[in-house]
């Protein structure tokens, strides 16, 4: 026998099938108990003539099921298209409404608009900027030196050469510099990304909010002040706030705030680490670098910046383990959240 | 950085307690994050040096030895495991009641029938090293009784000290000694510049190709090295700074780097072809096995250490196998350079090879610290491994100057907010030099501090603590929402109010318009261009879960392919909800309707929904979806957010109530099956205006009453008029228009 006439003649059968039992039939005739291949293989004595044959079944066995899943998807489509409806007609007509219990807004959203009512209340405008930024704006313009560990695309998530997903939600900044004039009393929130191993305290994305603030005559006292009065917002009135020198790229001098520790009340516990304060982000004076680069001269104004996530908030707020939670949209948790 | 207390404290003299010197440090320097307590953890008094008077083959057992041990007060007889000693050896012996770092608390007891009154400690029992093969044997010059702890660091305290990346010069002990001193005003020591003797006078042939890379080169070269094993100090404090002890040479060059920050490299100075050593750049197709045993491809970029030959180490990461000091080695060529932070990085990126002497480099080391860094490691080695130091090269390119910056008290007042009148004291306590009206930058902050902003930092570090809280002046304030973003809260709390639950969803998807070159995975490669399909896996899961009533919505950025670039970011509010089409297509007329938007609602084929329910609006689409995505009935819809807002209307504009009343009827009209009810609709409202105010389907009928391929259609109507009441000859008038019109445009039937 043949085994390539055989294959071509069981192919073109399969192809032909335009039902399913059409398609049943083909594959009796071709691949059952009684057809010439079985019998054939069954009588193989050599070890070529076995492979050709087993070859052979092999593509009339994937030719079956392509065109089974094929006639299958033909058969569910020709059954949708029987089910049509009017969907121009009133959702009372459509079928019945189930009523509902009323859903829920993601922790991060109630922390968004806590945090934009608290600025609002202090006289800032809210931004949010583009999500895929220039290597210029994201690191260039912000003064991030060469050998920062950012511009790395170990660190971040670039799309080529020049263009990366925002580290951080400053470009928004630098843009509202070039546009405007100070007085600048912002605040931008929105998603920053990070090369992240997805594990229980990293994800590559997470929220930001960074608050700027531009005038004649800011100094590092006002930005304590403002901070003070931010995280009382947020965590209460009796909270206290420190700061550590750091080292920031766009901010000179800079320096990370610590809030005393609402569930210990600064005698130490788990949640700062037995030091009685917890860390909050990064802060710092504008770095004249940026009032060079937007085009006015380095003294003309002076400004502070600061920056602090979304969810590291709504975890200190609703004690939210990690961040994966955050992520899974698990409605036994996003109801708690009323 | 791991910080020894008791190595810091060599540096600096100051009675700030560890919780003092952690907590300023923390504020001023760098985060301190933590202190670990290593060591003895009770009574140090029971740990003795013992004087071995006599020492014996254990009666009843061949591997133990019985000692007549002298510990001052008394003579212990202590059973022991070791034989690397014998009568007259000074020891370390731990008495009875005292508390091993393991937690083990010693008792007297017998082994083998003989009484054991404490412990002959090997250096792995007491925290100081890992070695057990025999017990510690110390200076014969000491004194039975003495205390062990004044001879053996037996508790230690490290801090854990985490440096930002400007701050190279804290990557050392010595560095953050002289925070120590300037943060509580202590003594810092002056670094030891005495050179040890010089034995002979060979010529270390040393040559840089590439100044830009390697500004400086310090080699030295020592014959005679005996290689063995470093002091317990030495290796106590390796290992409280979580550096593993290798060998008494290779145990300096770390000491050298943490103490200084400097990091070291020895050569096997045999195995140096020519005898050589060249800073020069890799050639083409240049390979090198490096001390991890992995042979490593060269880039033209990569800064190499060469003989005469070939390549020998990979500048400031790592060395080469071949050239490594081993056991065997007796002439050692000790390498004190200099690299260039840039290039190092590049190497140590594109080669993925990060080491405690790379992470130094890449941030910038002072170039005159080799110096101190060879004077240090000389003294060293010549003291620990009884090496004959031969011979010396200093090779340097121009080394920058040290710049001067201005600074004008009132900025700092300006920046701060608060006074510094002692900012001059402050700046000096870390090496600033006062020059006229500026400072001389110290070597070891050149590449942190160039501008007057960076000194007004160096200022206000120190007084962290005494800026007030204060808040900006303002002439005007402008605090407000913009449109948008109100809008936003209203379709979102529409949402809510329609029983969805809010997901966030990642940015990434397998396939869109912006692919990422370096995925993080196959699922998260590319960025969405919609949100419905991550909004079906978040309710696959919720499925999985066991959760009920699911109806989850999204708002968030879609990145189509867009000019420049850069992709067209637009907002949608998505959704998916448990139910089918009557539950979404109610859904989005709610979210229509909060946003004052009428939908003109259409037939759509979005594939993702079922080929026969899916709808079209001016904003986007929804229907059931496609029951290959999920089991059972589910309602999706997508809209673009930017464009619903933009279709929102600006300002309402109120329309007077009219006081005449409408006369409302129902018709019902007998149609083809494939005219849309909303077709219909428009065009009655279309040609029954004015008269007719409104008109809305409420029934539709399938039947035999109404025939094959048709289907009935009841609409509720009002006509009215503004002016007046309507007649009903108005009234009929306006109904038969409509009835025409409906007629010649759909062959629709008035059932009457
Ligand atoms: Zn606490």
């Amino acid at each position: 026998m043949d085994p390539d006439g055989l294959r071509d003649e069981a192919l073109a059968a399969v192809a032909a099938a335009e039902t399913l039992p059409a398609l049943d039939e083909a594959r009796v005739a071709y691949l059952g108990r009684k057809s010439p291949l079985k019998l054939a293989l069954r009588e193989v004595r050599d070890r070529e003539s076995g492979m050709a044959l087993n070859a052979v079944r092999e593509a009339i066995e994937a030719a079956v099921a392509g065109k089974q899943e094929q006639l299958e998807g033909a058969e569910l489509e020709a059954r949708l298209a029987t089910e049509r409806v009017d969907v121009t007609l009133p959702p009372e007509l459509l079928g019945s409404v189930r009523p509902r219990r009323r859903g829920t807004l993601h922790p991060s959203t109630q922390v968004r608009r806590d945090v934009e009512d608290i600025f609002l209340g202090l006289g800032y405008e809210v931004v949010d900027g583009r999500e895929v930024e220039t290597t210029r704006y994201n690191f260039d313009a912000l003064g991030f030196p060469d050998w920062h560990p950012s511009r790395s695309p170990r660190a971040s998530l670039y799309l080529d050469d020049e263009t990366v997903l925002r580290t951080e939600t400053s470009p928004a900044q630098i843009h509202k510099m070039e546009s405007t004039r100070p007085p600048i009393y912002m605040v931008s929130i929105g998603r920053v990304y990070r090369r992240d191993t997805i594990d229980a305290t990293h994800f590559p994305i997470f929220h930001q909010f960074e608050g700027l603030a531009i005038d004649k005559g800011i100094t590092m006292a006002d930005l304590k002040g403002t901070l003070l009065y931010v995280m009382q917002q947020l965590y209460g009135p009796e909270r206290q706030v420190r700061f550590r020198t750091h080292y920031f790229p766009f901010t000179e001098p800079s320096m990370e705030p610590d809030v005393s520790c609402f569930a210990c009340g600064g005698a130490g516990c788990s949640i700062c680490k037995h030091s009685g304060w917890i860390e909050m982000g990064g802060s710092g004076m504008v770095d004249p670098y940026l009032y060079e680069f937007v085009g006015w001269g380095p003294e003309e104004y002076t400004g502070f910046a600061f920056g602090m996530g979304i969810e590291r908030t709504a975890q200190l707020r609703h004690g939210i383990p990690g961040v994966r939670p955050f992520w899974d949209n698990d409605l036994r948790l996003l109801r708690q959240f009323r | 950085m791991k910080v020894p207390m008791s190595w810091l404290r060599d540096y600096v003299r100051t009675d700030a307690t560890t919780e003092q010197i952690a907590a300023a440090l923390s504020v001023s320097t760098a985060e301190v994050n933590g202190i670990d307590r290593r060591g003895v953890p009770g009574d140090l008094s029971l740990f003795r040096v013992g004087h071995v008077l006599e020492a014996e083959k254990h009666p009843n057992a061949d591997r133990l030895q019985l000692t007549k041990v002298d510990v001052g007060e008394a003579v212990l007889q202590i059973v022991c495991g070791a034989w690397n000693f014998g009568a007259g050896a000074k020891v370390a012996v731990a008495l009875p009641g005292a508390t091993l770092p393991n937690g083990l608390t010693l008792e007297r007891r017998k082994l083998r029938g003989e009484v054991s009154e404490g412990m002959i400690l090997a250096e792995d029992e007491v925290d100081l090293g890992t070695d057990h093969n025999g017990i510690m044997l110390l200076d014969d010059a000491l004194a039975p009784g003495m205390p062990l702890g004044d001879v053996l660091p037996l508790v230690e305290e490290v801090l854990d000290v985490e440096a930002t990346g400007n701050r190279p010069d804290l990557l050392s002990v010595y560095g953050l000694a002289r925070e120590v001193a300037a943060l509580f005003d202590g003594e810092l020591v002056p670094l030891d510049d005495a050179e040890p003797g010089r034995a002979g006078d060979e010529t270390v042939n040393v040559q840089i190709d590439d100044y830009a890379g390697c500004p400086r080169y310090v080699g030295r070269l020592f014959r005679g090295v005996g290689i063995g094993e470093s002091p317990v100090w030495l290796k106590a404090r390796l290992r409280a700074a979580g550096v593993r002890a290798i060998s008494n040479v290779v145990d300096v060059t770390n000491y050298v780097m943490l103490a200084l920050g400097n990091p070291l490299h020895v050569f096997d100075f045999d195995t140096l072809h020519g005898g050589r050593v060249v800073v020069r750049r890799a050639g083409p197709g240049e390979q090198l096995r490096t001390l991890d045993g992995t042979l490593r491809a060269l880039d033209p970029r990569d800064l190499l250490i060469a003989d005469a030959d070939r390549a020998i180490a990979l500048a400031g990461i790592m060395g080469g196998e071949e050239t490594e000091v081993t056991e065997s080695t007796t002439n050692v060529l000790l390498e004190a350079a200099n690299f260039e932070p840039i290039g190092i990085l590049g190497s140590s990126e594109r080669l993925a090879l990060r080491t405690e002497g790379s992470n130094r480099w890449e941030k910038g080391v002072d170039p005159h610290l080799a110096g101190p860094a060879a004077t240090l490691a000389t003294r060293m080695l010549v003291e620990l491994s009884g090496a004959r130091w031969v011979g010396a090269a200093d090779v340097q390119g121009e080394l920058p100057e040290r710049a001067v910056i201005e600074l004008r008290p009132e900025r700092v007042t300006a920046v701060l907010g608060l006074d510094v009148p002692d900012q001059e004291a402050i700046l000096e306590r870390i090496g600033f030099e006062r020059v006229g009206d500026g400072y001389r930058v110290p070597t070891w902050r050149a590449r942190d501090v160039t501008r007057e902003i960076d000194l007004v930092e160096e200022v206000a570090r120190f007084r962290m603590g005494e800026i007030p809280f204060t808040l900006p002046r303002r002439d005007a304030t402008f605090g407000r929402l913009t449109r948008w973003q109100r809008l936003r809260r209203v379709a979102e709390d529409a949402l809510v109010g329609c029983g969805f639950s809010e997901a966030y969803t990642p940015t990434f998807v397998a396939d869109g318009d912006y692919r990422l070159p370096e995925p993080l995975s196959s699922e998260a490669a590319a960025l969405r261009t919609a949100l419905v399909p991550s909004l079906v896996e978040a309710a696959r899961q919720n499925v999985a879960w066991g959760n009920s009533e699911i109806a989850l919505f999204e708002i968030a950025r879609v990145y189509p392919h867009g000019d420049g670039g850069l992709p067209d970011e637009r907002w949608h509010v998505a959704g998916v909800v448990e139910g089918g089409i009557a539950d979404v297509a109610w859904t989005v007329e709610q979210l229509y309707s909060s946003l004052a938007v009428t939908p003109a609602v259409e037939e759509g084929d979005e594939q993702l929904l079922h080929p026969g329910k899916g709808a079209r609006t001016a904003e986007g689409w929804f229907g059931e979806l496609h029951p290959s995505l999920l089991d059972g009935a589910w309602g999706a819809f997508e809209l673009d957010l930017d464009a619903l807002a933009a279709a929102a209307p600006e300002a309402l504009t109120y329309t007077d109530v009219s006081p005449f009343p409408e006369v409302h009827q129902d018709l019902a009209f007998v149609v083809g099956d494939d005219v849309p009810a909303a077709a219909l609709v428009a065009a009655m409202l279309d040609a029954g205006a004015p008269e007719l105010r409104d008109a809305r389907v409420f029934d539709e009928y399938r039947g035999a009453q109404v025939g094959e391929g048709k289907r009935s259609l009841a609409v509720r109507v009002a006509f009215g008029s503004p002016e007046r009441t309507l007649t009903d000859a108005e009234a009929s008038a306006a109904r038969s228009r409509i009835v025409e019109s409906l007629a010649s445009r759909f062959g629709a039937v008035l059932r009457t």
